[in-house]
């Protein structure tokens, strides 16, 4: 039984089509990941599967369950698309993190020690154990971004829906968070994630679905970074001039956009225009 | 003017009772306060205020009783608000801006119709008079203020998860419309009980200013929440006290001293934020690689 499957799926704003019938499906500890470029739909199509926006079409079941009837949402640990973590009034990181075992308490009883051990043990794990205390305005952004990381995996899930985690986060959080998100799936976690760039926590996915204009029109192998960035060795991290400032392009496995100055034709990147 | 006169002055039960009353919404006002400001819906509470205005004038108007009717009208006013919020593209500015106009407005025509009763007028309901308020009315509001502090404490996880991340709390499946609306009926309650003896001004100022006074030095949010209760508590004692000594209105007293308060605090804020900066408890935040390709020197 798959730990999420969605069938036919429509998502409209105002009478306009975003996601026009998409399938996907995740199978108990799949990494995979939703690509597409912007406007795609790919975090639209999220939402739907979180229930935050309501579907105009088609079945979501998570579990098993029809969402709408899905009640277990302690099973799901979810990183919204990045807004920091910082509100109106001074908050921790671990009161922050503390949100994702809300799901897991009675309304009204206080804080079991298990609650406060998950708490502690996924601050950890994105390594801010040292900063629960500090205030997270005080945070950086990649910092923040990674309070978020752990308040999902405070909830101890079965399926980490990750929307964008990854944007404006340095490539040395990203590839700590990569070993992070690697951990979980390896201690059977499913993994959806929304993304548009490849990078470090691509690596581990066993399969990719393209959106392209609220249709899926990739659901396979994941797309393959090519070029310099192909090179295991690349830690995508220039602070100095490379050695080879054009890399050659093989052009043969799909392409998703870095920008860099290597150029090569527009058609073949996902990006498309 | 001696300490020992003005401690003279409450030996008069009036001078108990605006104390008792005062201390108290001092106390709560806060608590619901401090969501609210986590809301971002800081006037909220001068919002539902107005609308209480409406709700008393139409007590006058069918001679009930002004505390339920009032309480009828801002409740029924708070969940109208959440409806439109979570339905409707409105946004809470939007519904805010209505409830100010429409409620004082509508206070002001109904007593109006109202005034050849020869009932009181709504001055005493803006600015409150503690030194009027009857025993019963120290009691409601002592009563009511448990209540809502006892909630706001016991569900302050909760009601920190909606307010701060709204979105995600949706997802850990939690009730967020009921708690949405559960925190805008506390905000009218706290409004209309204690609006009759303290007055629409100190009750709506007392829920923000303690806030968002202790929190330019707190980092936690339960450490702003506790704070900012003491803050509300002290304010509002020194507020009776000065305005007794100085035989002036106790409501004004208090927002004023808040307001100056505030400010003192934000200027040492600023002074002690700069001497943090140089030695702080965690290390900065690291510079973020360039992630660009330099161009090779030709």
């Amino acid at each position: 039984m798959p730990v999420l499957n969605v069938h036919g799926a429509t998502v409209s704003y105002g009478g306009r089509a975003v996601v026009r019938g998409a399938d996907l499906a995740v199978a108990p500890g799949e990494a995979v990941a939703l690509m597409g470029a912007n406007g795609s739909g790919k975090s639209t199509l999220i939402k739907a599967v979180a229930g935050l926006v309501p579907l105009a079409g088609g079945t979501i079941e998570l579990f098993g369950t029809p969402r709408k009837r899905f009640r277990d949402w302690k099973r799901v640990g979810y990183v919204p698309q990045r807004t920091g973590a910082a509100s109106g009034v001074p908050s921790t990181a671990a009161e922050v993190v503390s949100q994702g075992r809300l799901a897991h308490r009675l309304i009204g009883l206080p804080a079991r020690r298990a609650d406060r051990e998950a708490v502690a043990r996924s601050l950890a794990e994105v390594g801010l154990a040292d900063h629960a205390h500090c205030s997270v305005d005080t945070l950086s952004g990649g910092q923040q971004q990674r309070v978020l990381i752990a308040r999902a995996l405070a909830t101890d899930p079965d399926l980490l829906i990750m929307d964008e985690p990854t944007v404006g986060v340095d490539a040395e959080t990203q590839a700590a968070l990569a070993e992070v998100v690697a951990a979980r799936i390896d201690a059977g976690c499913a993994v959806l994630l929304v993304t548009h760039e490849l990078g470090p926590l691509t690596d581990r996915l066993d399969r990719a679905v393209v959106l392209a204009d609220g249709r899926v029109v990739h659901d396979g192998a994941p797309p393959r970074p090519v070029g310099e960035h192909a090179d295991p060795g690349h830690e995508h991290v220039h602070p100095h001039p490379s050695p080879h400032p054009l890399p050659k392009l093989d052009g043969a496995a799909p392409r998703i956009s870095f920008g860099n100055a290597g150029g090569g034709t527009d058609a073949d990147t996902w990006d498309g225009r | 003017m001696n300490l020992e006169q003005v401690f003279g002055y409450f030996e008069y039960e009036f001078m108990q009772r605006a104390l008792i009353s005062a201390l108290v919404v001092g106390l709560c006002a806060p608590a619901v306060g401090v969501f609210l400001v986590q809301k971002r819906l800081a006037l909220i509470g001068d919002g539902l205020g107005h609308i209480a205005l409406t709700g008393v004038a139409i007590g006058f108007l069918t001679g009930a009783a002004p505390l339920w009717t009032t309480l009828a009208v801002t409740v029924a006013a708070s969940v109208v608000m959440e409806l439109l919020r979570s339905h409707s593209k409105t946004s809470g500015d939007v519904a805010l801006a209505m409830m100010f106009y429409g409620g004082i407005a509508g206070g002001v025509y109904l007593t109006g119709i109202a005034s050849d009763k020869g009932v009181a007028n709504l001055q005493q309901y803006l600015f409150g008079s503690l030194l009027t308020a009857g025993w019963s009315e120290v009691w409601t509001i002592v009563v009511g203020g448990a209540v809502v502090a006892a909630l706001m404490l016991v569900l302050r996880p909760w009601l920190t998860a909606i307010c701060a991340d709204e979105q995600y709390a949706r997802v850990s499946g939690l009730p967020v419309g009921a708690l949405n609306l559960l925190l805008l009926v506390t905000t009218a309650v706290t409004v209309s009980v204690s609006m009759r003896a303290v007055g629409l001004l100190l009750v709506s100022a007392l829920l923000v200013i303690p806030v968002v006074t202790v929190q330019q030095f707190t980092r936690s949010f339960k450490a702003t929440m506790f704070a900012a209760m003491g803050a509300g508590l002290l304010i509002a004692g020194t507020g009776v006290l000065a305005s007794a000594a100085k035989d002036v209105p106790p409501g004004s007293t208090i927002v004023l001293i808040g307001v100056a308060v505030f400010v003192a605090t934000a200027l040492l804020a600023a002074v002690v934020g700069r001497l943090r900066r140089t030695r702080r408890g965690h290390l900065p935040p690291e510079g973020e690689p360039l992630e660009v390709e330099l161009p090779a020197k030709a």
